[in-house]
């Protein structure tokens, strides 16, 4: 029989990681619009911000990785 | 509402507000000219550039900061339009109608010249500077009254209704008193029906703003003797720690020392560290200093508030509107070669 709970797992963990991502990502990039379209010179320094919550999706999907392949 | 945006914006405008040591530059310059060769270096320069096509001297700093807060408002309104926020945005701006009808009623009762009554308008609420020059225009305060009713502006209600007993008492402070009233409780009104965070934080600000002008009244009352009856009906309603029960035992106490006494424990304690020299000789105008910079000091700090909210816009706002009143007060300190000691006490830091 086939275990749902591991891809299932996976994806909460994947999926959870991208929605925190999502949300993070909007207000910094709405702050960050704002902040470039009064000091244009910020505009590096707001992408590395508008980056920084990629990391929360990166690591949903390395543990996502980690139960398909390690438990699978 | 979605404030992230507006107040990236709004803070970096702050950035472009003259800072401490910048303010102490403008103090330290000799003259006029000098004062605007250094305003030039800041975010003034294209509206001084632009008034320095057809005015020169104090003349050309009242006109580009005038314009300068003006145009600074209205794109902060324009950040939201169209929002929720607007409405309490708009609450917030509406103050300079308040001042703008004062100004104006004013200078119409002592007869002044209408361009110099116009020069002392902010045009950043409802009545932009097309009303206002019409307004300045008008012969007398009647007919200001009456304009103001024609064009359907809710302020005209409360001046018609206490326009008899102005022309009875010819006191000035029967409007300006009736306008107060009509602001604040309409502000309370719109707020009380917005249960939002924004609403629970311009509350605040308003309440404080009433507290304030309450504390003036009783502080003005006790110094002119005048009876309890009279003055019950100066205070403005809707406070909540300084209701009318408290205002009339700040008044029962008869001395400005009393006043200040019921005061110690409140957040208005700083009133009671004044110099007994200004308490002595009753000095209001020294009282009235400090509460404004508690008052700009209380708004300021909104700064620190939720940074997702409407706090950053009212802050900025007082701040803006601080830093215009300080480079006015310096301008007309150096034409009135006043003291460094009086200039400095003049001044707001904010």
């Amino acid at each position: 029989m086939v275990d749902f709970g591991i891809p299932i797992g996976a994806g909460i963990a994947f999926g959870l990681g991208a929605l925190g991502t999502g949300i993070a990502q909007s207000k910094i990039g709405a702050a960050g619009a704002g902040t470039i379209a009064e000091k244009p010179e910020t505009f590096g320094l707001m992408i590395i911000l508008v980056a920084i919550p990629e990391t929360l999706v990166i690591l949903g999907f390395v543990v996502a990785a980690m139960i398909m392949i390690m438990l699978v | 509402m979605e404030f992230a945006y507006v107040n990236a914006r709004i803070r970096g405008m702050r950035s472009r507000l003259l800072d401490r040591s910048l303010l102490e530059q403008l103090i330290n310059k000799p003259d006029l000219d000098s004062l605007i060769a250094e305003l030039e270096k800041t975010a003034y320069r294209q509206e001084l550039e632009k008034a320095g096509v057809l005015f020169s001297g104090i003349t050309r700093i009242e006109v580009a900061i005038r314009k300068d807060l003006v145009r600074t408002f209205r794109t902060i309104l324009n950040f939201i339009k169209g929002e929720d926020a607007e409405k309490l945005l708009t609450i917030i701006l509406n103050r300079w109608d308040i001042q703008n009808i004062k100004t104006i009623l004013r200078g119409k009762k002592i007869q002044a010249i209408p361009s110099e009554i116009l020069e002392c308008t902010i045009p950043a609420g409802q009545l932009d500077e097309a009303a206002l020059t019409e307004l300045v225009k008008q012969p007398d305060v009647k007919t200001v009254i009456d304009l103001l009713a024609t064009w359907g502006i809710a302020y005209a209600r409360p001046l018609i209704l206490n326009f008899k007993e102005y022309t009875e008492t010819r006191d000035m402070q029967v409007l300006e008193y009736a306008l107060d009233t009509f602001y604040y409780e309409n502000a309370l009104s719109v707020l009380k029906k917005d249960e939002s965070e924004d609403a629970r934080i311009l509350k605040r600000m308003i309440i404080t703003e009433i507290d304030v002008n309450n504390i003036k009244t009783v502080l003005r009352v006790i110094r002119d003797r005048i009876d309890r009856e009279e003055a019950e009906r100066y205070f403005i309603k809707g406070s909540t720690e300084f209701d009318t029960k408290k205002l009339l035992s700040l008044m029962k106490t008869g001395t400005i020392e009393g006043a200040l006494k019921e005061l110690e424990y409140t957040p208005y304690q700083f009133l009671t560290k004044i110099p007994q020299e200004y308490i002595a000789v009753e000095k209001i105008s020294a009282f009235e200093k400090e509460m404004e910079r508690y008052l700009v000091k209380k708004a300021v700090s909104q700064f620190l508030g939720n940074p997702l909210s409407i706090a950053i816009p009212i802050a900025y706002i007082w701040a803006k509107y601080t830093e215009v009143t300080n480079i006015r007060v310096i301008a007309r300190c150096k034409i009135a070669e006043m003291s460094e000691k009086e200039l400095r006490e003049a001044l707001i830091y904010v």
